[in-house]
């Protein structure tokens, strides 16, 4: 399978995002902070990591969530640790 | 009646003991080998310089060092007070300020806590005085010492800081007597009725009365094992909490309503595939109000891989009770009412629902007190009401907490005359209870409780607003968790937009909580009593009725 391009992982984030917010139509933007500007509480963010985890086959630490807050960080998250799969 | 250590050493005898799963990997420990453990952990204590009756709070998010450290500072009479460890979205310093609150009004002696939190313990000393040590749980493995302290079952077992609000914290004080008390009933024929063939299976937390007392301790005082699984291991995969259920065999797992949710709505199909959950006898609920809606849902999607909707046992209780206080009949579904919504909050009287006119409330039957303990619906002069009418709960009987620790004025506000006032409103009807809101302002999201004035003194020293004049509320969604309201009044320095940001940044920092909605108000809406106190339901009746004015700076001329 040929690794996805940050463009791609952007856009399956947001997909991700929007999909857990059944709540409310969201528009992420990468500077939109999950907490403050999307409305996600804790139980949600840790729904989006199991999404996330799915749909791009990585395994991201619980210890990471606090720093992790805007959709760009999200991005750049899962973009390392897909890449450290493409080259462990 | 017993000790919870002498819980621990009759369990000790048997085979059995807890599994662990973390991080999808299970390691069984034997009563017998956490025993010994525990030992270990009362000598490294008695060593650390800690004498019966010291109080010590334990922040351990680990199941395992957690319970070690609690048995083995029960063997050494010390009494143990359990504390929320951080939360993952959360922000540490307002975690720490908060839990130093909790230290400050303990008088605790020392803290024991993880290596990666022991600093930040340490730190906190000049603030308060009261510790003497603070302790890793990792330099806590030593020979097991052996029993010198013999408690009394009106010693203090547990002080308890669930149900109370950070900012005016509460520790429930529970004897062993207590304990036992609780643990027995909800084990004993009018409860479980546990057998021999009975095993556990949890992911609440521990530092929570039903995840620590109903689901951990429960098991161990009739010798019968326990899978613990994570909280978070839940939250982020619910199939997880039904794959152990159905792996081990288990045949009792209590949650909160929200639990059931979160399965029906995030269980996929393909984890349907390899669930059995036709050993599951009894599947507990409680914790928060429990919706009818969520339990038939639960038991549509799951009856094709053997879940039976008798399995259902509603149930209330409060940690002020140890944590159950009543219990529906086994192997019944749950029974259901629909009453009138306009007699139920304006007369105050549960009148079953006929025809179509009016809007209906559904409410499920959490059953009866165990034997040995009573309740009375009171009005709010403390008399008794018949049936159908709407009151406060009260209860009492030996599971009945003794106090809250070093807090005279508020115990006396909730133990009255041997009834506890529980705060919570409901009625009876056929001898059974049905739990229809709050008396006291409490905000629920997903099990957990949070009380308004720890969101209103949260936010207050941010720039921008005016101190004291900050109300925070929750109201109904249909069918979702409860919606977040914060209304205040701004002081005019600081934009709209941006004061609402940094309201919303700083709630979900201080407890994870979403807020769905901030209102600025002009001065004087928010209304105080002559005691100074916000008058929180007013504000909130004005909310719903659309009626409140906006106020505030707008961002560099924009209008929203």
């Amino acid at each position: 399978m040929p690794q996805p391009v940050p463009a791609q992982i952007e856009a399956g984030v947001v997909e991700v995002l929007k999909t857990v917010s059944r709540r409310r139509p969201i528009e992420p933007t990468l500077e939109s902070d999950l907490l403050v500007d999307l409305g996600f509480d804790s139980l949600q963010v840790l729904e989006v990591i199991a999404e996330l985890e799915d749909r791009f086959d990585v395994s991201i630490p619980l210890n990471d969530v606090p720093t992790t807050r805007t959709v760009a960080q999200v991005v750049a998250r899962v973009a390392a640790l897909v890449d450290g799969r493409a080259n462990a | 009646m017993r000790t919870l250590s002498e819980a621990l050493a009759e369990a000790a005898r048997t085979d059995e003991g807890y599994v662990f799963v973390a991080n999808g990997i299970e390691t069984r420990r034997s009563y017998a080998d956490l025993r010994l453990a525990s030992l270990g952990v009362a000598r490294a204590l008695r060593e650390a310089g800690l004498r019966p009756g010291d109080l010590a709070a334990l922040v351990i998010g680990d199941a395992e060092q957690f319970l070690t450290t609690l048995f083995g500072a029960s063997v050494a009479g010390v009494i143990p007070a359990s504390l929320y460890p951080p939360v993952a979205a959360g922000n540490p310093s307002a975690y720490l300020e908060a839990t130093a609150r909790i230290i400050r009004l303990a008088g605790a002696r020392a803290v024991i806590t993880t290596s990666a939190l022991r600093q930040q313990f340490d730190d906190m000393r000049p603030s308060c005085p009261s510790i003497d040590v603070v302790l890793s749980r990792d330099t806590l493995d030593a020979p097991p010492l052996k029993p010198d302290h013999m408690a009394s079952l009106d010693d203090i077992a547990l002080v308890q800081f669930t149900s109370g609000s950070t900012a005016v914290p509460k520790g429930v004080v529970l004897t062993h007597r207590n304990l036992s008390a609780n643990i027995d009933a909800i084990n004993g024929p009018a409860g479980l009725g546990s057998s021999t063939t009975d095993s556990a299976v949890s992911w609440l937390p521990l530092c929570h009365d039903m995840g620590l007392i109903g689901m951990a301790l429960g098991p161990l005082y009739c010798g019968r094992p326990a899978v613990l699984l994570a909280p978070q291991a839940f939250v982020k995969r619910p199939a997880e909490w039904l794959r152990a259920i159905s792996r081990h065999r288990a045949t009792v797992s209590f949650a909160p309503s929200f639990a059931y949710a979160l399965c029906v709505r995030r269980v996929k199909d393909r984890d349907l595939e390899s669930l059995d959950l036709s050993c599951w006898r009894v599947a507990g609920c409680g914790g928060e109000p429990i919706h009818a809606s969520t339990l038939a849902a639960f038991a549509e999607r799951f009856a094709p891989v053997g879940f039976r909707e008798a399995s259902f046992l509603p149930s209330y209780g409060l940690a002020e009770h140890v944590v159950a206080a009543t219990f529906a009949p086994r192997g019944r579904p749950p029974r259901v009412e629909q009453v009138s919504a306009d007699d139920l909050t304006e007369r105050r009287t549960a009148i079953p629902k006929n025809g179509t006119a009016g809007s209906a409330v559904t409410l499920v039957s959490c059953g009866r007190p165990f034997p040995g303990h009573r309740l009375r619906i009171v009005d709010e002069q403390g008399r008794e009401l018949p049936e159908r009418q709407v009151g406060e709960i009260t209860l009492a009987g030996p599971s009945v907490m003794q106090s809250y620790y070093k807090r005279d004025a508020l115990t006396a506000a909730t133990l009255r005359n041997g009834w506890l006032y529980t705060g919570d409103l409901g009625y009876v009807s056929g001898g059974e209870l049905f739990v229809c809101g709050r008396v006291k302002d409490m905000i629920i999201v997903n099990g957990r409780k949070y009380h308004p004035q720890d969101l209103e003194w949260g936010v207050e020293d941010l720039a921008g607003l005016r101190r004291g004049r900050i109300v925070a509320f929750s109201a109904p969604r249909h069918g979702g968790p409860d919606r977040v309201i914060i209304v205040a009044e701004p002081s005019g320095t600081v934009p709209s937009d941006i004061l609402s940001d940094a309201i919303r940044r700083r709630i979900g920092d201080l407890c994870g909580l979403s807020v769905d909605d901030v209102v600025l108000v002009p001065s004087g809406t928010v209304a105080r009593t002559t005691s100074g106190k916000v008058q929180r339901a007013a504000i909130k009746a004005r909310y719903e009725r659309g009626e409140l004015a906006t106020a505030g700076v707008e961002h560099a001329g924009v209008r929203a």
